[in-house]
């Protein structure tokens, strides 16, 4: 079987598993990855395209048509198609020497060298129009990218801190445990006292829109509400109530630890839904701007 | 009869347990406290809700007690009567009671129908726990962004496109394509602003000239007239091997269809508002850089040197001179000894502008009937013409004779002066002077009587008056002769030849260069700030008329540097050039593009426009004056820059 494969190959592969091996070690994450290998070909890139703009005298001014110009935008145009191709490659499993977190590494920084790639195309003229609106675009996709990578590099300790080693079904379990005894609980006391208690009871953990989420504010909260109600109430059996309102802010203590755990995972989220729809919002504007020039050519 | 209550319990494998309570008594009461009949453990329940009673066994009746009701067939009511044969279904908060008959009795099946809290409810994981629960999907959004931003950019402007190919003007209003135009035009093109198909004719075609000169009709159709009476392959030779850059745009270029040599390569538009940017340097450059050699290797005589930039690499000027009296203008050839031009005139500029000495003294004297100062300045004789750009020739009448009076004699108060210009006429007036008038005679001799003797000084005028009476006929010769002749009138200025075999008196003819720079453009007014000398320095030393004083190379490098700044000589205030500030490329006449501080003014006479004979300048561009943006070219006068302006 050996004889199939050249030894180099076999002893290539096996070199880098072995390097492989040691990055999964050091929880080398894609930020890292091979010693910041695509942050320096992306800034080596950069370096190089702003030097060269400063040496490159173009007539009669710097813009997207001089031939400086037609190489940016190409290399930017296809940098824009090759990083969309990160959706495609997340969802395919392979074992090749092009791992995902390469490809992540690689779509992170010269996603970032864009900024220098895109912004230097313009030559600095910008305007009211569609080549300005796909620069605006990629500008936003960037940016929105440039806060995943930095929420995904801050926020799970959070995320963790928070969960105090619960799952989210366990945060959820825990509420649910709170609801039946509440219930119970809440048996022998008054209709006017059972409402806020019912209220509370009624109210969905994941209700809130996204307002809601992002903030981990819940200011109609029915919980906290029938807490402040039983706290003032007088009408029903005061062992009862107090039993009550404690069930209540433990329920209170386990819905804000769930509530933080959504506003945490909320932020690690939202920037995609700008990523996503704006970066083929940006290629329906490149294609419009690429076919733009060629049709007033 | 009695009543029965039925409790289901569903184990985790979903098997349902049916147990079965017979209740006591015909009242039934309902409700969340224990002591209820029926104890529902429902907050949403009342302590006592509700009691059930049946008269017959048959008909059961439900009464709400406490103000909260029930629902019953989807309603809201407090009291409800039910036929227990037919059966019924009541909801008591998150409770169902079910009232059926089995035999002779009365079933109550009381179930949890709703969950225990919205906690307890069933959740997608995966979705309730990220925010695709209160989002639109992303994949959504994409579709909707995408085909937002195609419409409005690419099918809309399309759509513009297609509904105005054809119209000359379109209407006002916003029209889709405007998103496509890249940067503002310039002011002379911005009434086109909403009209783009007036030069983008065809999708997908490079503008052509064809939509350029469907405006601009006349000479820029056509190149200068060095270039366009070169041959093609002349002028392909002369391009320089094109840089990695040049290649690439030229690959772009070739691949998508546009051709190169079309108007707007050197005119670029939607650079932004204003006037439209002056062609650069590069555009000249890119040919006459180095271009005699390649012209030599691909077989052709190059006819000029070669200029890359004004501040390093340009040749020395070659002003058109006459090498000898009367020859036709040539080409200098600078570097062999002083240059001498031929006018035909006598003038030692030294003379003129010492400070002291003659001419100072009599230019002193005239101070204040002639603009003279202490002593003679260029300015006093070399006079501007309107426009400014150039010195007029120096008229005598003008110029000269101020101090050079032609005059020979007073008639009652009127001076009357030779003839300049017209020898033949001076030969017939001096002719006739000395003909006509005798010598006025002096006072002093009195009547014809007899003088004493020792009367000297009597008999000096005596003898001096009837000398010149006797010799009088025979002195008009001699008078002219005098005036053609050295220390004459004439001869301090002119070459005079004598009269010879049939020939009278002549005078050389006088050619005064109007423009030695023919292939430049030398602005006069733009220079002002500047003392003559500074730029024509050799004049203060010239002995001879014969020196030529135009200003070299050299002297324009003291201010003047490359277009980029670059310069071999040390400047102080620099003013970059561009080859479009001297050379103009189409030759229709007019003054080539000027630096940025006076366009300014130039911008204003395009909107502000002063009337026709301000700036008129017909001697010198052969035409009528018109301002640099004008649209309805005419065919230009080249005649006169032929013949050297």
């Amino acid at each position: 079987m050996a004889s199939l494969f050249p030894k180099r190959l076999l002893s290539r592969r096996s070199k880098a598993t072995q390097t492989e091996r040691v990055r999964e070690r050091r929880h080398e994450g894609f930020l890292r990855y091979a010693n910041f290998r695509w942050a320096k070909i992306s800034g080596g890139l950069c370096l190089l395209i702003i030097v060269s703009y400063a040496l490159i005298d173009v007539t009669p001014r710097p813009n997207g048509g001089s031939w400086y110009g037609y190489t940016l935008g190409t290399i930017g145009a296809l940098l824009i198609l090759w990083l969309t191709a990160l959706g495609y490659r997340k969802r395919k499993m392979t074992s090749d020497y092009w791992s995902l977190k390469a490809w992540t590494s690689a779509h992170v920084y010269l996603g970032l060298s864009l900024i220098v790639i895109g912004t230097w195309h313009t030559g600095f003229q910008l305007g009211w129009n569609v080549h300005t609106l796909a620069w605006v675009l990629m500008m936003l996709v960037i940016l929105s990218g440039l806060y995943g990578v930095i929420a995904y590099a801050t926020l799970p300790a959070a995320l963790s801190n928070n969960r105090d080693e619960m799952t989210q079904m366990q945060m959820l379990e825990a509420i649910r445990a709170f609801d039946r005894q509440l219930h119970a609980a809440a048996q022998p006391l008054t209709p006017e006292d059972t409402a806020p208690v019912l209220a509370a009871l009624d109210e969905d953990p994941f209700a809130g829109g996204i307002a809601a989420r992002l903030s981990g504010r819940y200011p109609r909260c029915a919980t906290s509400a029938a807490l402040v109600a039983l706290a003032t109430s007088r009408s029903s059996n005061a062992d009862a109530r107090d039993k009550v309102v404690g069930l209540l802010k433990q329920k209170e203590a386990a819905l804000a630890r769930l509530r933080q755990h959504l506003k945490i995972r909320a932020l690690l989220e939202v920037w995609l839904y700008v990523h996503v729809p704006l970066t083929f919002a940006l290629i329906a504007a490149l294609s419009a701007h690429i076919i733009s020039v060629f049709f007033y050519w | 009869m009695s009543f029965i209550l039925r409790r289901i319990s569903t184990t985790k494998t979903g098997k349902q347990i049916v147990r079965d309570q017979p209740l006591p008594g015909d009242t039934i009461t309902l409700g969340r406290e224990g002591g209820n009949t029926i104890h529902i453990a429902d907050l949403a329940v009342n302590p006592q809700h509700a009691t059930i009673t049946s008269a017959d066994g048959r008909h059961v009746r439900v009464l709400a007690s406490e103000g909260l009701g029930f629902d019953f067939n989807g309603r809201t009511v407090d009291v409800a009567d039910v036929d227990s044969a037919a059966g019924a279904e009541l909801r008591f908060g998150g409770h169902r009671l079910t009232i059926a008959r089995e035999g002779d009795n009365v079933i109550l099946l009381v179930e949890r129908i709703d969950e225990l809290s919205q906690s307890s409810k069933d959740v997608d994981e995966a979705k309730a726990f990220s925010l695709q629960g209160v989002m639109p999907g992303k994949r959504m959004g994409a579709w909707a962004f995408g085909i937002l931003v195609l419409l409005a950019f690419l099918i809309g402007p399309i759509w513009a496109w297609s509904s105005f190919k054809s119209v000359d003007e379109r209407p006002q209003g916003y029209h889709a394509d405007k998103a496509w135009m890249s940067g503002p035009l310039s002011s002379a093109h911005a009434s086109l602003k909403n009209d783009c198909q007036s030069c983008h004719v065809e999708p997908f075609v490079a503008v052509t000239d064809k939509a350029c000169v469907g405006c601009h009709t006349g000479e820029h159709k056509a190149m200068s007239m060095a270039h366009a009476n070169a041959p093609t392959a002349m002028l392909l030779a002369a391009r320089h091997p094109p840089g990695v850059g040049e290649r690439i745009l030229a690959g772009f270029a070739k691949t998508f269809n546009k051709p190169q040599g079309r108007c707007v390569a050197c005119h670029t538009e939607h650079e932004g508002a204003g006037p439209m940017l002056a062609t650069p340097q590069k555009f000249c450059a890119d040919c006459h850089d180095g271009m005699s050699a390649r012209l030599l290797k691909a077989g052709f005589k190059p006819t000029v040197a070669d200029a890359a930039d004004f501040g390093t690499s340009h040749p020395e000027f070659r002003p058109m001179v006459r090498t000898a009296p009367g020859a036709k203008p040539v080409r200098a050839m600078p570097g062999k000894g002083a240059l001498t031009d031929f006018d035909g005139l006598k003038f030692p500029h030294d003379v003129h502008l010492q400070a002291t000495g003659g001419v100072a003294r009599m230019a002193a004297s005239f101070r204040g009937r002639y603009d003279f100062g202490k002593k003679l300045e260029c300015g006093n004789c070399h006079r501007p013409e309107a426009d400014g750009v150039r010195i007029k020739p120096v008229e005598m009448e003008r110029d000269c004779a101020m101090c050079h009076s032609l005059a020979f004699e007073t008639v009652g108060g009127v001076t009357r002066t030779l003839r300049h210009g017209e020898p033949d006429q001076v030969v017939a007036d001096l002719t006739a002077y000395y003909r006509s008038t005798p010598p006025s005679r002096p006072l002093q001799l009195g009547g014809m009587e007899r003088r004493r003797p020792g009367d000297y000084a009597q008999g000096q005028v005596y003898n001096i008056y009837f000398r010149e009476v006797a010799m009088r006929p025979n002195r008009a010769e001699d008078a002219v002769r005098a005036v053609f002749s050295k220390g004459g009138a004439c001869y301090d200025c002119h070459t005079i030849f004598a009269p010879q075999a049939g020939n009278k008196w002549r005078v050389q003819a006088v050619d005064q260069t109007p423009r030695f720079l023919t292939k430049g453009w030398f602005d006069h007014d733009a220079h002002k700030e500047t003392d003559c000398a500074d730029c024509h320095t050799a004049a203060p030393a010239s002995k001879a008329a014969t020196d030529l004083l135009v200003p070299g190379l050299r002297q324009c490098r003291d201010c003047h540097v490359g277009e980029t700044g670059a310069r071999v000589v040390k400047v102080e205030t620099a003013t970059e050039s561009p080859c479009a500030m001297c050379h103009e490329y189409h030759s229709d006449g007019g003054k080539p593009w000027m630096p940025q501080r006076q366009r300014k003014k130039n911008v204003a006479s395009v909107t502000d426009r002063p009337p026709r004979n301000v700036y008129g300048v017909t001697q010198v561009t052969g035409g009528d004056w018109r301002s640099l943006y004008d649209v309805t070219w005419r065919t230009p006068a080249l005649a006169a820059a032929r013949r050297g302006g």
